[in-house]
């Protein structure tokens, strides 16, 4: 018996006459449905049939119109050995997506199930497949038709349970951006592509890349430079790494490794590579046979190999167990050549053919001057006519470079003239030194963002600059006097940004808030501090006992607080955080612009701090000129930093001037009409200071370091966090800059400041 | 009131000549500012020699060595000393600061940047050409003995721009400046000190060198000469190499997944044979 049988109220044959009835005259679906009764009748009992009808019965309720219907008939009658329950639920499932997104989006979707039936084996491989497209449908209709078109491949990468995920990857991933959603579902998103080739939940280049970094730096003691490398166009991620200058692309994933390997080929590759940077040297081409070309490559891989394991023996032991030739494989000239690589690197390894044993001694001959890099083009022009004369054949083109860990070897070579299809790649690598949009690593869609008021330098006619909060002072470093009232602050609105981008960029980076949540539960709990000359306590406070003694036989008072106790020492601190988002903030470092990498340090220190239940304000500055000093309230001193701070964190932009002098008084003024003992401003600049009515910096720096210095005289200790380029101590003075070199380390170095700043 | 002067100062004359292998021009530079009685701050990372040096010099000088490890709650009592509770009344007790300007010692404080600034000035008016420690609370004003000589230790690393010493107070101060010796050089220490054949202490050193090539980058420092000869200790005791740089090297230096797989990666590649970690 069925478990959704038809209900006692309907007797059986109820729901398919009421189908049959609503469809009689209907030309379009008529001859569809009873083709498909046909079917179905031989196949089914009357219950089962009656289960399916009443799905259909579902699907011409929900008004999907006629070409879905006879879709659905289609599907039905075709379907061979579908049970009625799971084409009912194929009907309803459709009927929703054609309630939220539309005949035609469900129509896109039952064409497309014929073939996605073969990756969705059963009933509950199905619902994950539905699920994700009534989700898409709700959320993002205009997603369904595309992501239909493509369901294949998407399925491809791991059935219902991929296809799922992958809706939530891509709702997540393109906000509310319509355009980058539509190529997401069609599968034209770079970032789509990646994840579908990383569905299978191994470790991508993206997963690895900090951890490659550290990895090559510990070796050689300069951080590579990495970047993901990929296909072009609609092509899948090339599958060897590849060296552009100083810039060595990874694949950004390695199809078909088992994931226990990935990261141990990641690192292969790195090392192999960075062998190539330290040891090799490019040559020219020249007069040269294809498979000369290759086999000089294959003779470097091993010299820059050689030389690396002479430094770093423990680098044969990673690289070996990926070369797999061996005697007996099929002898073509790229077989023979993956064997004289093996033995070239490996000493154990065993291979009588004459071919792989000359080539073996010539190279041990070499031994001496492993260290001349035209050593390869030597040997591998004698064994590259070996092979010519064996008469293997032999195509450049097909070629590539094994084992996977090894490069393209394009680098190698100075072409004359680029053979086409390469030279493209080679645009390609160095194009990489220059971050794509897609890039950036806080998941903002950059093609929509809305254009910031505070972006453009154009001229703000008087109604239009904000009200003016403070007028401060200023120096004037020709006169060596304050000209008073100099400048003008004004409060300039916050616009809202994504915070969801925003919290998912924080999200996304590794390690971070396990980071951060372990710095404020120190803060919390607060040093344990012996806290002296208390009136109780466990212990006597030495001193204070004798004192007290002293003045008891002096006939003097005595003070009674004489124990030492144990507790914590309250956090009793104000701070205000200054954001510089003048327009050097738009610089790119890596993949993210300066002011991003602010942001999100900022959103990381400001949740810690709210956390530890810290007093604290945030505001950003940018100037245009000395009468429009603009301060962006991110959040006071009041608020809570809750999800519209996230937001109007967000939706910085850069631009204009840094006229941090009066930024840092108006800081200043702010923090000290709070109460706190320790008071403090964090200012986060990434240059110096200029402005556009000022014609020498320097002017700007002094008035600036004055400003830090008549704070400080007033107990408000001022930080600079200076970011990228030369530490400038002219400012905040040496021991208060804290000038982080690297970008990507600003959102865990800032909040590991604070909490030693606040320490008290 | 009594003064209990340190007896207990004598046994910090130093017997045996700590081995102390030297790096550059220390030996002479630390003995012309002895000689001039002129403060000397060594300045270095953790576990590089400093504290080591100061003991050969004071053997060298022969003179007795009085070393305080500073920390948060160092007071200014603690150095200079305090009054106690005696049944017969109260009983003055030198700190070992004071023991030291008395004696004629030498005064080693290590780590002074960790103590409070209000406790770091006590030291001022020793470092100066007053050379008398004042006892406020007794009343005393201890000139220091012609022996006396202050050394202090600082570690300018990673959070130099948070805790400080003054203006005032570094600039009493001679510097020498301390940093981990060039491998073969330290490969030398970690034999003798450890007692291993000189490739295992090679390799070691190696592996140090990798560790700090991240320094700044997620490792506030590098392996230390100290880590290395404690690894290279287990190994002698019998451990396997790779236990012992994971408990030596790799699990003390760092909680961070990725640094840790990275640099136990760094590792593995300059072991002769894949040490796995
Ligand atoms: N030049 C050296 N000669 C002999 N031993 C050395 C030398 N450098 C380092 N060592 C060894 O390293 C160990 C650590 O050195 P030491 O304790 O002196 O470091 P430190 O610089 O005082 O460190 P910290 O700043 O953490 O106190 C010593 O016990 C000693 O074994
Ligand atoms: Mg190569």
């Amino acid at each position: 018996m069925i478990a959704d049988a038809p209900t006692l109220e309907a007797p059986v044959g109820a729901h398919r006459a009421a189908l049959t009835r609503l469809l009689a005259g209907r030309a379009d679906v008529g001859e569809a449905l009873s083709a498909a009764l046909a079917r179905l009748d031989a196949r089914w009992s009357a219950e089962e049939t009656e289960v399916w009808a009443s799905g259909a019965l579902g699907l011409v309720h929900a008004n999907a119109g006629g070409r879905c219907l006879a879709a659905y008939f289609r599907l039905s009658a075709s379907a061979r050995e579908q049970e009625a329950a799971a084409l009912a639920a194929d009907a309803r499932g459709a009927a929703e997506v054609a309630r939220h997104a539309g005949s035609a989006a469900a129509l896109a979707v039952l064409e497309a199930m014929p073939a996605a039936l073969l990756r969705l084996p059963d009933a509950g491989a199905r619902a994950f497949w539905w699920r994700g497209l009534v989700r898409l449908a709700r959320e993002a209709s205009d997603g369904v038709a595309p992501l239909a078109a493509h369901a294949h491949a998407v399925l491809a990468a791991g059935g219902g349970p991929a296809f799922e995920s992958f809706v939530a990857a891509g709702l997540r991933a393109t906000g509310g951006s319509r355009a980058r959603r539509t190529a997401f579902f069609a599968l034209e998103d770079p970032a789509a592509r990646r994840l579908l080739e990383r569905a299978g939940g191994a470790l991508g280049f993206e997963d690895l890349e900090r951890r490659l970094k550290l990895f090559g730096r510990a070796l050689w003691g300069v951080a590579p430079r990495l970047a993901g490398l990929e296909g072009a166009g609609l092509a899948p991620a090339p599958q060897r790494a590849s060296i552009a200058g100083e810039l060595i692309r990874l694949p950004h994933v390695y199809r078909g490794v088992p994931p226990a390997r990935v990261p141990p080929l990641y690192r292969a590759a790195l090392a192999h590579a960075q062998a190539h940077l330290v040891f090799g040297r490019r040559q020219k081409v020249g007069k040269i046979r294809p498979l000369q070309i290759a086999m000089t490559g294959l003779i470097e891989d091993a010299r820059v190999e050689a030389l690396a394991i002479r430094r770093f023996p423990g680098l044969r032991a990673l690289w070996t167990p990926w070369h797999e030739a061996r005697p007996g494989d099929a002898m073509t000239a790229p077989m023979l050549m993956a064997r004289l690589a093996r033995a070239l690197l490996d000493p154990d390894y065993e291979d009588p053919d004459g071919f792989v044993e000359k080539g073996r001694r010539l190279f041990a001959e070499a031994d001496g001057r492993l260290d001349d890099p035209l050593l390869s083009r030597a040997i591998g022009g004698l064994l590259g006519n070996d092979i010519g004369q064996m008469r293997l054949r032999f195509d450049l083109k097909a070629y590539v470079v094994e084992p996977l860990y090894r490069d393209d070897n394009l680098a190698l070579w100075e072409f004359d003239e680029p053979p086409d299809e390469r030279a493209d790649e080679i645009e390609q690598a160095v194009d990489a030194a220059r971050p794509t949009p897609e890039e950036r690593d806080d998941g903002r869609p950059s093609d929509e963002a809305p254009e910031p008021e505070a972006g453009r330098a154009r001229p703000v006619s008087a109604d239009e600059r904000g009200p003016v909060v403070a007028v401060y002072p200023e120096w004037d470093r020709a006169a060596g006097a304050e000209r008073p009232g100099w400048t003008t602050v004004r409060d300039a609105p916050a616009p809202h940004g994504d915070a969801a981008a925003l919290e998912a960029a924080l999200q996304r980076r590794h390690g971070f808030s396990e980071r951060i949540a372990r710095l404020v539960k120190g803060a919390r709990i607060g040093k344990a501090a012996r806290l002296r000359r208390q009136p109780e306590g466990f212990d006597l406070d030495l001193d204070a006992a004798v004192d007290a003694a002293i003045a008891l036989r002096t006939g003097d008072l005595p003070d009674e607080r004489i124990h030492r106790a144990s507790g914590k020492r309250a956090r009793d601190v104000a701070t205000v955080i200054l954001l510089d988002i003048s327009e050097s903030t738009r610089d790119r470092v890596g993949g993210a612009t300066v002011l991003e990498i602010e942001t999100l340090a900022v959103a990381a220190l400001a949740r810690a701090m709210e956390a530890a239940g810290d007093a604290f304000a945030v505001r950003a500055f940018a100037s245009c000129g000395r009468d429009d000093v603009r301060l962006f309230r991110l959040k006071d001193f009041a608020d809570r930093f809750d999800r519209d701070a996230m937001a109007r964190l967000a939706g910085l932009r850069s631009g204009l001037s840094t006229r941090l002098g009066a930024a840092l008084r108006h800081a200043g003024a702010e923090v000290e009409a709070v109460r706190a003992h320790r008071k403090l401003v964090i200012a986060l600049t990434d240059g110096e200071p200029s402005d556009i009515d000022v014609a020498d910096p320097l002017d700007l720096v002094e008035d600036a370091r004055r400003a830090t210095l008549s704070l400080r005289r007033r107990g408000v200790d001022v930080f600079g966090v200076t970011l990228g380029g030369a530490p400038s101590g002219a400012v905040f003075g040496r021991a208060n800059t804290i000038p982080v070199k690297k970008l990507e380390e600003l959102p865990a170095r800032v909040s590991e400041l604070y909490f030693r700043l606040a320490r008290l | 009131m009594t003064v209990d002067a340190s007896a207990h100062l004598a046994a910090e004359l130093i017997r045996d000549e700590p081995y102390y292998r030297p790096v550059g021009d220390e030996i002479d530079l630390f003995a012309a500012a002895y000689a001039g009685r002129l403060p000397v701050m060594l300045k270095g990372p953790t576990g590089c020699g400093k504290t080591r040096f100061v003991e050969h010099m004071a053997w060298r000088l022969k003179r007795p060595l009085v070393t305080v490890a500073a920390h948060e709650d160092l007071t200014a009592a603690d150095l200079a000393g305090r009054f106690l509770l005696a049944p017969e009344g109260t009983v003055w007790h030198d700190g070992p600061l004071t023991a030291a300007v008395r004696l004629g010692a030498i005064c080693y404080l290590d780590e002074i940047v960790e103590a409070r600034q209000d406790t770091t000035v006590v030291i001022h008016p020793l470092t100066d050409a007053r050379r008398a420690l004042p006892l406020d609370k007794k009343g005393e004003l201890v000139p220091a003995h012609p022996d006396f000589q202050l050394t202090i230790s600082y570690n300018p690393g990673y959070q130099s721009a948070v805790k400080d010493l003054k203006e005032s107070t570094k600039q009493r101060f001679v510097a020498i400046e301390f940093d981990y010796p060039e491998p073969a050089i330290e490969a030398e220490i970690v034999m003798r000190e450890a007692g291993v054949a000189a490739a295992l202490a090679g390799g070691l050193v190696d592996v140090g060198l990798r560790s700090r090539n991240l320094r700044g980058d997620g490792l506030a420092e590098g392996a230390s000469t100290r880590m290395l000869i404690h690894a290279a200790k287990l190994v002698r005791g019998g451990a396997p190499l790779d236990a012992a740089l994971r408990s030596a090297i790799l699990l003390p230096i760092t909680d961070e997944p990725d640094l840790r797989e990275a640099l136990a990666a760094a590792i593995a590649a300059s072991l002769p044979e894949a040490a796995r970690l």
